[in-house]
């Protein structure tokens, strides 16, 4: 292990002590039978039924935009910063850059995350970013670059869609041109059953093959309602062709779903804003 | 109007305030800002808190690993506290490696632990030489506006008050563990230090919980943290000197702001149960 | 690689027709040629060259501790090195964006047991696991990257040896592993099922596969489908531009039927590797 000399370190070799506990015997047909049951899931919601979602803007006074969003429990703050000139590059880019940071917390997981941003962090980044190019006009801000921090406080599950969610609130909370409001959903694939925004256990259910199941997987999709297209796609696991194609109609239909809660929230922070410059 | 002359002469722009006893932001010298302390929220540690002083926000998480004490102290956990000051933040951050202010927080939140011996390093053994807890605590800033080392100090004690710890049946012998998740107890905790951070304005002008406005324009700034009564730690990194009525003037006030804190992380905890 | 709009709209046109800039269909690949065992220190090596795209892949294989929390698997790792010289772009930290969005690409299309089983690369429960290291050096970019490394990498594995643990002593806290000494004593990893990347274009109102770098530029959106057997393991959309939820399925729909053939072609393709003549990790 190498010693960060910039933090304070602990001792050399640690052990989460989740490791140690009674081992759970249950197989993991019934382990996921026990999370959905006839189309009812533990937290008694149906396949297709999100989560209850908060979400406001406004939460950081020192960023341009920011945004906060409770996914079930799942809990994600993103905050937008003013264009800055693209570092470090010397050729003139005719259209504006997004960049993206997603980052777990250290404690937000059940294993400990470290303070530098690991390949899965680095992914997610670059799932954001490009979830998130498509709905910026980025030739209004030639040569420039916009920052993007998600930062995940507590991951319930669907972490991803949660900051691509609150990153396009942000966004549009810091008045960034856009074309369109972004949501975005995760879906899981098990045993023939479609679960609509994960919580952590089930995601990881979904992430492994149960003995016989025919398919497993992971479906991301953002949406850009208006114009109906899909900005950012990413599944993994092992499906067929059908069931990658009925998750797309799923989904799509799962991201209308949450655009007018988003269209509230922005309708809420206009009128605010109005009513405090009278 | 007053937005222009304030970001072309900032600091003219505070004296006339200061000159007629009051801060721009509506507040006197000696008053605080608003507190909300909220713990517990994140189920994946094993102890959290955030805590916001006006628009300073901090939260606080804590995970605890199994780990071998070390050999000069084989009866002793660890605790590992490290402050993030995230690009997310606050426009001043930039990603990489902690900054140096980043750096300093973190020592001396690590000194304000060591010192008010709020939780002894005993009570995380487990067995002497061979296993003990090592608790991570991680804080992370969420917005930057001044006084953070308070919200720290604020963040960490609502987050160990509500730290529970696995029971874990050891077998010296086989160095096998069993850990029973569901029976955990909670982490005593010896005393609550409190922190006030004061800042000097203009060579003359004494202020208590500054914003970041205030911070960048000050000319010194001093931390007092108080365990109970007594003083326990004073930060004073440079600038302005404060003469001896100054700063016991401060400890007086810090020790008032102390009761109330103590008030507000027991309710808090309390309101938990 | 800059084009003009009267480039891109012959381009365009091409495309409309079917008769694409090179005389190539829109579901045609550029010819490959493919090379194994190249690598003589690495465990198993391939090199692929797709028209102007060339790409070496090399194995190694070493021993390792399993993580903690998946105690019966072993690990596999991607790392990708972008070159300078594949691309003038790539100098400085220019590839890296790139490096990493192929290297996460192929470790989650890897992820599934149902693609790769990392569980028969566990040689003891929870103390020892094999672990592979794919690294994959861009030697030159003519589009089409994503399937060129798929295609490399897969080939690569198939050639890897596994070297053959004959017996494991456990004595408290120290682990024996007896290697077989015998050269040719070796296992092959099973790659059956590897994913197989296909890169799918949309280009006007049309799809493609296996674009060119001027048909890259003229692109406005794609999507990188990876099929294992006839299975999808990864979809993911690349590059900036957006797409509409039927073109999306129909792009699938193509680069699952491509892949399929893709993947056809390559097994056959190996199979007239000859049995190596001098196999061994100890070459």
């Amino acid at each position: 292990m190498t010693i960060d000399h910039k933090r304070i370190n602990g001792p050399e070799e640690t052990i989460p002590y989740e490791l140690f506990q009674k081992l759970n015997t249950k197989s993991l047909t019934t382990q996921f039978n026990e999370c959905s049951k006839d189309g009812i899931r533990k937290d008694k919601r149906k396949t297709d039924e999100h989560r209850k979602i908060f979400i406001t803007t406004g939460v950081v006074s020192q960023a341009k935009g920011s945004s906060y969003i409770e996914l079930g429990n799942t809990k994600v703050i993103v905050s937008v910063f003013d264009p800055r000139e693209i570092p470090n590059r010397t050729d003139y880019s005719l259209k504006g850059e997004i960049d993206c940071e997603f980052k777990f917390a250290p404690f937000s997981c059940p294993k400990r995350k470290l303070q530098q941003q690991d390949s899965e962090e680095k992914h997610y980044s670059a799932i954001m970013k490009q979830a998130l190019e498509s709905a910026v006009c980025r030739h209004e801000f030639p040569n420039f670059q916009v920052d993007i921090y998600a930062l995940v406080l507590h991951n319930g599950g669907s972490a991803l869609s949660a900051a691509i969610i609150a990153a396009g609130l942000a966004l549009s909370h810091a008045g960034v041109p856009m074309y369109d409001l972004i949501t975005s959903v995760t879906l899981g694939l098990q045993n023939g059953e479609k679960l609509v925004d994960l919580t952590l256990e089930e995601e990881t259910l979904c992430l492994s093959p149960i003995a016989d199941s025919k398919s497993h997987g992971i479906v991301v999709l953002s949406l850009l309602s208006t114009h109906e297209q899909v900005s950012q796609f990413f599944q993994t696991g092992n499906l067929t062709l059908e069931d990658v194609v009925e998750c797309t109609h799923l989904l799509t239909k799962a991201c209308k779903d949450i655009v007018p809660l988003i269209q509230k929230t922005l309708a809420k922070h206009v009128v605010k804003n109005v009513k405090e410059s009278i | 109007m007053a937005v222009e002359y304030k970001t072309l002469h900032p600091q003219k722009y505070y004296n006339y305030y200061l000159a007629n006893n009051i801060r721009p932001d509506g507040r006197e010298f000696d008053k605080y800002r608003p507190i909300v302390l909220n713990v517990n929220s994140v189920e994946t540690a094993d102890g959290s808190a955030i805590c916001k002083i006006g628009q300073t926000t901090v939260i606080c998480g804590i995970k605890a690993e199994f780990c071998r004490p070390k050999a000069e102290t084989p009866n002793e956990g660890f605790i590992v506290p490290n402050l993030e000051l995230p690009p997310l933040c606050s426009p001043k951050f930039k990603p990489g490696p902690p900054s140096d202010q980043a750096q300093v927080l973190s020592q001396l939140i690590a000194d304000i632990i060591k010192n008010s011996n709020c939780v002894d390093l005993k009570d995380l053994c487990l067995h002497p030489d061979k296993l003990a807890w090592c608790l991570f605590i991680d804080f992370i800033c969420l917005d930057f506006d001044g006084a953070i080392i308070d919200a720290c100090i604020i963040a960490l004690m609502g987050a160990l008050k509500t730290v529970t710890l696995p029971t874990v049946d050891y077998d010296a012998a086989l160095d096998n563990k069993l850990v029973n998740i569901e029976e955990r107890h909670p982490l005593k905790i010896y005393s609550t230090p409190v922190s006030t951070t004061y800042i000097i304005f203009d060579d003359k002008y004494i202020l208590t919980d500054p914003t970041v406005e205030e911070e960048n324009l000050c000319s010194g700034l001093v931390t007092i943290v108080l365990n109970a009564d007594e003083v326990c730690c004073v930060h004073k990194p440079g600038g302005t000197a404060l003469n001896e009525g100054q700063l016991f003037d401060c400890i007086q006030k810090s020790k008032k702001r102390s009761k109330y804190i103590n008030e507000l992380i027991v309710s808090a905890v309390k309101a938990l149960n | 690689m800059a084009l003009c709009e009267a480039e891109k709209t012959f381009v365009l046109h091409g495309v409309e027709e079917n008769f694409r800039i090179d005389g190539r269909e829109r579901e045609d690949y550029r010819p490959m040629e493919l090379e194994t065992s190249i690598v003589s220190h690495a465990f198993g090596s391939a090199r692929l060259r797709l028209a102007n795209t060339d790409v070496l892949v090399a194995v190694k294989i070493e021993v390792d501790i399993p993580f903690p929390e998946k105690p019966n698997e072993g690990k596999i790792e991607f790392f990708v090195d972008c070159s300078a010289n594949a691309t003038p772009d790539f100098e400085g930290r220019g590839g890296e964006d790139l490096a990493i969005e192929l290297s996460n690409s192929l470790s989650t299309a890897y992820q599934s047991s149902r693609a790769f089983d990392l569980s028969k690369l566990c040689i003891l429960k929870g103390r020892k696991c094999w672990k592979i290291y794919v690294d994959i050096l861009l030697l030159e970019c003519g589009g089409n990257l994503f399937d060129a490394v798929s295609l490399a990498v897969k080939a690569a594995l198939w050639n890897a040896q596994l070297p053959l643990v004959k017996s494991v002593h456990v004595d408290g806290n120290n682990i024996e592993m007896d290697v077989s000494e015998e050269l040719y004593d070796c296992q092959k990893l099973d790659i059956k099922n590897a994913p197989v990347m296909v890169t799918v274009c949309k280009i006007g109102d049309y799809c493609i596969v296996d674009p060119n770098q001027a048909e890259e530029k003229c692109s406005v959106g794609s999507i990188v489908v990876a099929v294992s057997g006839d299975r999808l393991s990864t979809v993911l959309q690349t590059g900036a531009g957006s797409l509409h939820p039927t073109t999306l399925v129909e792009s699938m729909k193509l680069g699952h039927t491509v892949g399929q053939r893709l993947n056809q072609a390559l097994w056959e393709a190996l199979q007239q590797i000859p049995e190596d003549q001098d196999v061994g990790f100890l070459k």
